[in-house]
């Protein structure tokens, strides 16, 4: 189970940055109706809210960069996510650090979404 | 409660219970609770108390910069996503961490901590 969890958790994290940095409106595909993004201490709730705010970030292009992705198995096959990283913005020369928590739920398809999503930066 | 004071709540007696009498939070935890510290993974109120109490410092102060929470889901689970700064005793500078929780309510009327996941944020 711990190894499944592991391997899940790795894969949508991948999964999940990989499409913020090449392809951010396919990210909706990862959130429900329920789903909640908090982002900077902002709330937002469903997935057209959610798109819209990832959407709406003042930049074009960014890359993130994974420092640690931790993962637990959570109540209901749920599974609880932690990745802190670095966040590339282009023209600016310092990375900005960030943590973010994710809590998948599976989805009747068999596979996971984005249940509960909070985004914070790291200030040195 | 609402459930931001309910995050703010706990947040404050987790921290304040670390700071003074580590062992006090053991009843914070159940057999099921998980413990991933600085990507060490342990599992169980007991161990995870054990390990907590012997972390190689005597005394520290956490500063708790942001708390995020969000309701997880209909078994009335709560997500904390903690922020801060945690001093220790004859250290210059004080260390940067981000820390989650998820409580899960208790038959009593209270929450324990499910998951727990600590992480130090480098520069």
């Amino acid at each position: 189970m711990e190894e499944q969890v592991e391997v899940v958790s790795k894969a949508f994290v991948e999964h999940y940055y990989s499409l913020f940095d090449n392809d951010r409106s396919s990210l909706s595909s990862l959130y429900h109706p329920t789903s909640m993004l908090t982002f900077e201490g902002q709330k937002i709730v469903g997935v057209d809210e959610i798109s819209a705010k990832l959407r709406d970030l003042p930049f074009d292009k960014c890359q993130h960069h994974i420092s640690t992705v931790d993962s637990q198995p959570s109540s209901s096959a749920g599974i609880v996510v932690f990745v802190s990283g670095s966040l590339q913005l282009p023209e600016e020369e310092h990375h900005l650090r960030f943590s973010q928590m994710f809590h998948l739920v599976p989805s009747p398809a068999g596979s996971f979404f984005v249940q509960n999503d909070i985004f914070r930066l790291n200030y040195g | 409660m609402d459930p931001d004071q309910l995050a703010k709540a706990f947040v404050e007696h987790y921290y304040t219970t670390f700071d003074a009498n580590r062992a006090g939070l053991a009843n914070l935890y159940q057999e099921g609770s998980m413990l991933t510290f600085e990507g060490q993974k342990i599992q169980g109120s007991q161990n995870i108390v054990a390990k907590l109490t012997s972390l190689p410092f005597q005394q520290c102060q956490h500063s708790i910069s942001t708390v995020d929470c969000q309701p997880s889901g209909p078994a009335g689970g709560m997500l904390v996503f903690v922020s801060g700064n945690l001093q220790l005793a004859g250290e210059q500078h004080a260390l940067k961490f981000s820390q989650m929780f998820h409580l899960m309510p208790t038959p009593q009327g209270s929450f324990y901590v499910l998951n727990d996941i600590f992480r130090l944020n480098y520069a």
